[in-house]
């Protein structure tokens, strides 16, 4: 069979090429002796290659598709090329390309696929289990699960849904056999994956180092620095590459800022599906038609980029291991490749957040279970008018309950629902404690990794356990030189004016929480909704957020700079059209004169009168204090009111800080419904993600 | 928990697990596996677990089997995955599966219906409640008040006596006598003949499981449809996890209640006792005629009484002969 598999892979690669060390032994392992392997082999050895040709060879002895379970979401093209060389045909079933399911299922029952791609989630999914399992008789010939680490609570990836997947593969019968993979698996993760898989499983494990990776590590503390750092250094990189940012604002941010440098750089993360082409964007980086994409981790597992120049972090990843991976994504198939770790102020308290909320509370989880039990059904929003929970805080909750067996999930009428199961359910505090601590570890691993002064490329090896670790004579430290972390001044001081001008856009709400407003529709007539706002800044950050920080909790007072930004974005960036006439602020009880006195400035500074057309008719409590935005609406409504003096000309609606936005649109709707013009928002925050 | 191998086996040849609704090849039906297992408890291969993953030819040599039907069991075998994938999602709704191979299945149905017991149950709630002592309760979906207040009778005094109120959980005296048996904290056995997935999300239904005092289980299909057939095929299990069955209401010589009371009575699986009183249907009258034991409306004595009238009446009631039994 060996030499079978062989012609196979000349045929598919070149006819000179051979197995590399590990592959064969894989191979023989899953589709000669139907057995399990677990392969533990740096990214670009050529996993792939493996589950392909076993793929081939189980098929040619009349075994059923191959089932690959993957987090990533697509193949790369090139992969499924070289699969089709040797008559592999992959398909792929996942939440985002519904449009195909069909052909998807036509193939797979007329037995012309040989690789079915899926999510985790997908297992659980009602029409997987209904209509694409039956379609192929169940006959599975091999699972493949990538990305394997994450079946282990000590992997430095925590998903859920491997808890389901280890499931399963207990319950696999004998002679159907599994091929785990992944690049990152210390030995502890290696001996828990053994424990779970049972004792049958044969690891297959090779070097990890990358001869090719330069690696070198900056600490540059404010933003503003490393934003100039970026636009200086970018165009000495070979390539194209990766730029890592830890949120979805700082991918936006940073891309903006290349932008206006001249550089070709774009934005990728997992949301604002209509906005963002992803697969577009990753094509435009395999071509090298853009310098970098500038990535959340959503741009991970699978990118395969064999000439991938430069990976670098703005911000620093919580844990060596995850670095590891994604700087791994470097230098597959080129002699010389940069990984740039930056790191600054903010990694730590971003860092942080990621912990404290990577677990609802055992508290949280109980509410929703104790909603979900009085009931035979609930959708997400009817669970968070009945809990005070944060949207993405009770997905979270919902996805370990229902993996936990403690809640099903049904879709009707396109509508997903939950409910509670008869199985029991106790909270794992030991599990989460373990997490967390596990979590905590890794943060101050990789902080070590930050001020390392020996080899890089040995730290990271090392802290994977492989036993080939040494020193790589290719990093900075080894090298003893690199990038320069000092910039010019002048390019800071542009950096800074751009963070002062990064504007944000608040987009008005267009319908009511159901049952809010009883006598009225849930949908706001759009004449009755604001039109699209502005934030000066995030709460907090490097331009502006600082001084409305300091405004709001310190002085009392927004100073005069904060008033001018303020009208120069309205006057000059801005621009509502029609101009607004006049201008009126959201009322307080709390502070009274803060925010009118801040309208009352704006609008000498505008030229525009200062109407307080609206006043307090209720108290409400901190919005900081509701978790969802059905919560939020509830606790605004019936606490404003208008009072005389609403002109019908457009308006400039002013606050301080913006956080579920229910107060702008309860004051928008009461503006309009009372005859005003146009409604337009401005506020000087905007709060940034909260904590529950 | 993750089954045996035998139990892999026995659910690949004999369940609709992971086949579509008009699969191709179908399952053993029940008449098609006892004979394969007389065979294979016969061959070198000894048990059920011994044919995963055997090829059609090892499978038509060790059991000496035309091609056609080893290719129809290595086709029913060959869906490993999909097995693994639907029972972790039944499990993780909170349903199990028991085969003929298992220790906790019901050993009244090995040994009362030997080889027409299940080879494969599904179920939900505690696996030690079928085969608790109790009561088989049976009668029309359509009741009368007075059928109503007495199916409500039978169930408090079966939780008062700790008897387990076994049922079809059907609308009508089923369900009354169920439901109040829980109210009152007793242990009930529904026997359902579909829509096990769906039985168990109504909330009294859910709490009940989770609390351990009730039991669902079914030979059919966890999603499957309402059909007549299967309503008939589950009525004697009923009769063969209980101690004594009792019929409420039952028309003459022909639904449900009297097909599944006629079986019950001709193959003394337990005492059958019939609601004697003068506003009882005709078929309680045609049952009592062909055996079945009086049972008097108003009851005689107190409710908590119930199980010890039930056994000394039942005592002239042959004992049941055993014998082991098959996969």
């Amino acid at each position: 069979m060996r030499s079978h598999a062989l012609s196979l892979l000349r045929h598919m690669l070149d006819p000179q090429a051979d197995f590399r060390p590990g592959q064969w032994e894989a191979i023989d392992i899953v589709a000669a002796r139907r057995e399990r392997a677990l392969v533990v082999q740096r990214t670009g050895w050529g996993k792939s290659l493996v589950y392909f040709l076993a793929t081939k060879l189980l098929r040619e002895q009349g075994a059923g598709p191959t089932l690959l379970i993957s987090p990533l979401l697509s193949l790369m093209r090139n992969q499924i090329e070289m699969a089709g060389r040797i008559g592999v045909r992959a398909v792929t079933i996942h939440s985002a390309n519904r449009e195909e399911w069909d052909a998807a299922e036509a193939a797979l029952a007329a037995d012309a696929c040989d690789v079915l791609l899926i999510s985790p989630e997908r297992l659980n999914n009602d029409r997987f289990l209904k209509s694409v399992l039956p379609g192929i008789a169940g006959r599975v010939g091999l699972f493949v699960v990538d990305e394997a680490h994450c079946i282990s609570d000590w992997g430095h990836d925590f998903r859920p849904d491997y808890r389901r997947i280890v499931r399963i593969l207990q319950n696999l019968p004998k002679g159907v056999p599994v091929l785990g993979t992944t690049a990152t698996a210390n030995d502890r993760v290696v001996a828990d994956v053994q424990t779970q898989l049972g004792p049958g499983l044969t690891v297959l494990r090779g070097p990890l180092a990358r001869a090719s990776l330069r690696l070198q590590n900056l600490q540059l503390a404010d933003q503003s620095e490393r934003l100039a750092w970026l636009a200086e250094n970018l165009p000495k990189f070979p390539g194209s590459g990766i730029i890592y940012c830890l949120t979805v604002a700082d991918t936006q941010r940073v891309a903006k800022w290349l932008q206006s440098k001249d550089i070709r750089a774009e934005a990728y993360h997992a949301g604002d599906d209509a906005h963002l082409d992803r697969p577009a964007l990753e094509q435009a980086l395999l071509n090298n038609e853009i310098k970098a994409l500038v990535a959340t981790v959503a741009l991970g597992m699978g990118f395969d980029k064999p000439d991938l120049g430069f990976v670098i972090h703005f911000q620093r990843p919580g844990s060596v291991v995850a670095y590891y991976q994604q700087v791994g994504r470097a230098g597959r198939a080129v002699d010389r490749a940069y990984a740039i770790l930056l790191s600054g102020r903010e990694d730590d308290e971003i860092q942080d957040y990621f912990i404290e909320s990577a677990f609802p509370s055992p508290r949280t989880m109980n509410e929703i279970l104790d909603a979900l039990a009085q009931t035979d059904g609930l959708s997400l929003n009817e669970i968070l008018n009945r809990v005070n929970v944060t949207r993405s805080m009770a997905e979270k909750a919902l996805k370990l309950l229902e993996v936990d067996g403690a809640v099903g999930i049904e879709v009707a009428k396109k509508t997903t629902r939950y409910f509670r199961t008869p199985n029991p359910w106790r909270p794992d505090l030991e599990r989460a404690e373990r997490v967390t601590a596990l979590r905590r570890a890794e943060l101050a691993q990789m902080q070590a990794y930050v001020t390392h002064t020996g080899c890089l490329m040995e730290f990271l090896a090392r802290a994977l356990d492989d036993p080939t670790a040494a020193p790589c004579g290719q990093c900075a430290n080894c090298k003893g030189k690199g990038f320069r972390a000092e910039v010019s001044p002048a390019l800071v001081a542009e950096a800074v004016e751009f963070l002062k001008r990064d504007e944000l856009i608040l987009e008005p709400r267009k319908r009511w929480p159901a049952n809010l407003f009883p006598e009225l529709k849930t949908v706001i007539p759009p004449d009755m909704q604001n039109a699209p706002g502005r934030a000066l800044c995030y709460y907090g950050d490097a331009g502006w957020g600082k001084l409305v920080r300091d405004g709001k909790y310190v002085q009392g007072h927004f100073n005069d700079d904060l008033v001018r930004a303020a009208a120069e974005l309205i006057r000059d960036r801005w621009r509502p059209d029609p101009p607004p006439e006049w201008i009126t602020a959201i009322p307080s009880r709390r502070h009274p004169r803060m925010v009118y006195d801040l309208a009352e400035r704006l609008a000498a500074m505008l030229g525009l009168p200062f109407i307080p057309a609206l006043v307090r008719t209720g108290d409400a409590l901190e919005q900081k204090a509701m978790a969802n935005s059905a919560m939020q609406a509830r606790n605004v409504q019936g606490t404003l009111a208008v009072a005389a003096g609403v002109r019908p000309g457009p308006v400039l609606l002013v606050d301080d800080i913006v956080d579920s936005g229910w107060t702008l649109t309860l004051a928008g709707w009461l503006l309009r419904t009372n005859g005003s013009g146009a409604v337009y928002p401005f506020v000087l925050a905007r709060a940034t993600a909260r904590k529950t | 928990m993750a089954l045996t191998p035998d139990s892999q086996a026995i659910v690949l040849l004999c369940s609709q697990v992971g086949l579509p609704v008009q699969p191709d090849p179908a399952p053993l039906t029940l008449r098609e596996w006892n004979p394969l297992a007389r065979k294979l408890r016969a061959s070198a291969l000894g048990h059920p677990g011994a044919l995963l993953g055997l090829s059609v030819t090892d499978l038509k040599s060790a059991l000496d089997l035309p091609e056609a039907e080893a290719e129809r069991l290595a086709r029913l075998l060959e869906r490993g995955g999909a097995l693994a994938i639907e029972l972790e999602r039944l499990a993780s709704l909170g349903i199990w599966v028991l085969t003929r191979t298992d220790e906790d299945y019901p050993q009244r149905l090995r040994q009362r219906l030997k080889e027409s017991a299940p080879a494969v149950l599904f179920g939900s709630g505690d696996r030690a409640l079928p085969g608790q002592p109790g009561l088989a309760v049976v009668g029309s979906r359509h009741v009368d008040e007075a059928s109503k207040s007495f199916a409500a009778f039978i169930g408090g005094a079966c939780a008062q006596c700790g008897l387990a109120v076994y049922s079809g959980a059907a609308r009508g005296v089923d369900a009354i006598a169920m439901g109040t048996a829980l109210e009152a904290r007793g242990t009930a056995v529904g026997v359902l003949a579909d829509s096990l997935e769906r039985a168990i999300r109504a909330p009294d239904i859910r709490s009940a499981l989770a609390r351990g005092d009730l039991a669902l289980i079914t030979p059919y299909a966890p999603n499957a449809g309402f059909s007549v057939g299967a309503a008939m095929g589950r009525n004697r299990l009923i009769y063969a996890l209980a101690d004594y069955a009792l019929v409420i209401t039952s028309d003459a010589e022909k639904g449900g209640t009297w097909a599944g009371a006629t079986e019950a009575l001709k193959a003394k699986w337990v005492p059958v006792f019939v609601l004697n009183s003068p506003n009882a249907p005709q078929g309680n009258h045609l049952l009592l005629q062909r055996g079945g034991l009086p049972f008097p409306d108003p009851f005689p004595d107190s409710p908590s009484t119930l199980g010890n009238w039930l056994a000394t009446r039942a005592s002239e009631a042959q004992p049941l002969p055993t014998q082991p039994g098959l996969f």
